[in-house]
């Protein structure tokens, strides 16, 4: 595979529930060995459209291809070639994480020696012996991590991977992701931190009521939605214009030649401590693009 | 279907069932069961009865006490004089560890076979042997005696009885006990398999085996698996009924997981009709009789159940024929594959329908 391989490729892809549509017409595409991020709040269908592309549940209409396998046509190769972390936490909790991969061994037909291998790799190999319950929820998360690696695919989707997760398992998850995308693996990453998304993914796709709003990487997204200024903060507070009390930063434009003159005559004062661009956050973007917040 | 995919649901099942404390606890269940029917077929007509005999030619009429107690337990005394000492004089009131005894002279037999009149004695304890019984035991005692003294019979009889009585009382309740372990014993798939199956939703593996290469008919046969596994270990009696039963139980299981979401709904629902379990073992073989035709009688036969305890029992009392057997058989297949395919259907539909699974 190449990066110019397309992993995912979906084509106005719809799921009703009902007279509910989960998803109403989504069409893009991930190529090998990038993270797509799919974005958006609760309700918003991600979950829906994971579903679909792994094969759990069958599209209403649209077509989508995974890993080179149709998702509706060819169940039984794609689930030869995907791995899936799901948003709930689904281990068999009275069995230890040893017993819960060699199940999976069990499943695929693989040789039980992987399952060390896995262990090693989320850092459980120590508390293999331990029945899943007794785990943390940062390590049942990299458990599952773990188990949707076993059989080695080149495709993986991750369902909210940091949910509920305390700021170190976060942390220590985010790092899994990373290493998996350096080794090649494909992965499509749902998830509504949008600080997560910026830090992990190639590009991201924002999702409200089952579609999609955007589709780019993050540093477009906030290029074209930001404002083009900087906020220079000051040692020394500048006297404020027309009496006002004095200013510890102040905001300039980036098109205005006045503000242009103004920066390099507080920098050859000195008085410029530090400057920050007023490039959007992703989140910022979300909300201008989607007109909602996340939560 | 895979079959690598179902050993792996089954294997992974069977490790988690002896995990559990609920499932184990309802694996036991039948072998308590068990124990509970033998404790209750000791007090009502299983107790020992003990006798003492002097007997040291080892006459045949020892045979007579043997036969009539099955359970007897003999002790041997040295000498006449220690029977008589244990009973006392005829008449007497004394407190005594034995129901008969019985003092044999030596050469009794061949006393008796040279028209000898050599001297029995016998002794009853009233307060564990009725009047009936000891007057019985007494003729049985005479008429081998007779016997012995003259070999042949002196008259031939020939005897036809109409309406002729079942066997024993106690042998009837001893298969009553019998049908009623292996009956328990098919409780563990209702009561077992539901709870496996629904927890795999209700803790969203489900979701996970189904990215797996396990399809949901692979799910649903591994369950069976596992669950007939459990079964059989417990109810081997009557293999073939116990196997009809077995895939009836544990289908019957599957239906209820499919139809739940929860294991302790799916527990309450298996709770309630385990009963219909219990309920024909009451309505076949001698109860039947009982009970006669009436409207419970023809409710009760409506329920598959009835034909496994009906079949159970007429292999045990080696009254099978070939129609009713036929019949037994017919119904509970046609009823296992119906909720076989019920099972699998309500899964897929769920999935379907709803984004539960």
């Amino acid at each position: 595979m190449n990066e110019l391989e397309i992993m995912i490729e979906t084509h106005d892809l719809r799921r009703t529930f009902g007279t509910k549509e989960a998803v109403a017409g989504i069409s893009f595409t991930a190529r090998h060995g990038e993270i797509f991020g799919l974005l958006g709040p609760n309700g918003a269908g991600k979950t829906t459209t994971i579903r679909m592309l792994t094969g759990q549940i069958d599209p209403t209409s649209g077509h989508a291809i995974v890993a080179g396998c149709d998702v509706v046509k060819d169940h039984t190769r794609l689930k030869e070639r995907i791995g899936v972390v799901f948003e709930e936490q689904n281990l068999y909790e009275r069995l230890s994480a040893r017993n819960n991969l060699r199940f999976s061994c069990w499943l695929y037909g693989l040789p039980e020696s992987r399952v060390d291998e896995v262990l090693q790799l989320v850092h459980l190999r120590d508390r293999a012996k331990d029945p899943v319950r007794a785990y943390s929820n940062g390590m049942k998360q990299r458990l599952m991590i773990a188990r949707a690696l076993l059989h080695r695919p080149p495709m993986l989707f991750l369902d909210e991977p940091s949910k509920g997760l305390d700021p170190i398992s976060a942390r220590e998850v985010r790092q899994a992701i990373q290493h998996l995308c350096q080794e090649g693996t494909t992965i499509l990453l749902t998830t509504h931190l949008m600080e997560e998304a910026d830090q992990l993914c190639r590009r991201v796709a924002f999702i409200v009521n089952g579609h999609i709003v955007a589709n780019d990487t993050p540093r477009n997204l906030k290029l074209s939605h930001g404002q083009k200024a900087m906020t220079v903060i000051l040692d020394q507070p500048e006297q404020g214009q027309n009496g006002n009390a004095p200013l510890s930063e102040v905001t300039l434009s980036l098109d205005n030649p006045a503000d242009a003159e103004r920066l390099a005559r507080l920098m050859a004062q000195g008085h410029v401590r530090a400057i920050h661009s007023r490039e959007a956050t992703l989140e910022e973007v979300f909300i201008e693009v989607a007109g909602i917040s996340l939560v | 279907m895979h079959p690598r995919s179902i050993l792996a649901i089954a294997r992974k099942d069977a490790l988690d069932i002896l995990l559990n404390k609920t499932t184990l606890s309802l694996l036991l269940t039948p072998i308590v069961l068990a124990l509970l029917f033998l404790l209750i077929a000791n007090l009502l007509g299983g107790h020992t009865t003990n006798a003492l005999i002097y007997d040291p030619g080892r006459s045949s009429v020892e045979q007579v006490l043997k036969s009539a107690y099955p359970d007897l337990k003999i002790t041997y005394a040295n000498s006449s004089g220690d029977v008589a000492a244990a009973f006392g004089p005829d008449g007497s009131h004394k407190t005594t560890a034995y129901a008969l005894g019985l003092a044999v002279p030596a050469g009794f037999d061949a006393s008796l076979s040279s028209g000898g009149h050599p001297r029995l004695n016998f002794y009853v304890d009233g307060s564990q042997v009725s009047n009936q019984q000891s007057q019985l035991l007494l003729s049985a005692l005479t008429n081998t005696s007779r016997g012995i003294a003259n070999p042949q019979p002196p008259a031939t009889i020939t005897v036809a009885t109409v309406n002729p009585p079942s066997q024993n009382a106690l042998l009837n309740i001893n298969q009553f006990y019998a049908a009623a372990v292996l009956m328990s014993s098919l409780l563990v798939g209702t009561t077992l398999v539901p709870g496996i199956l629904a927890e795999e939703k209700e803790k969203r593996t489900l979701r996970m085996l189904m990215v797996s290469p396990a399809s949901y008919s692979d799910v649903v046969a591994g369950k069976l698996l596992v669950g007939l596994v459990y079964q059989l270990l417990l109810a081997a009696l009557v293999l073939l009924f116990a196997l009809l039963g077995s895939f009836f139980s544990v289908t019957l299981g599957l239906l209820l997981g499919s139809f739940f979401q929860t294991t302790s709904s799916a527990g309450a629902a298996a709770g309630m009709l385990s009963m219909i379990y219990i309920i024909p073992i009451f309505f076949v073989g001698t109860f039947a009789q009982l009970f006669g035709n009436n409207p419970f009688t023809t409710i009760v036969k409506v329920l598959p159940p009835y034909y496994i305890a009906d079949g159970v029992i007429n292999a045990l009392t080696n009254q099978s024929t070939t129609t009713g057997t036929a019949l037994d058989v017919g119904v509970v297949l046609g009823c296992i594959v119906l909720l076989l395919l019920v099972a699998t259907w309500l899964l897929r539909r769920q999935a379907a329908v709803v984004s539960t699974i």
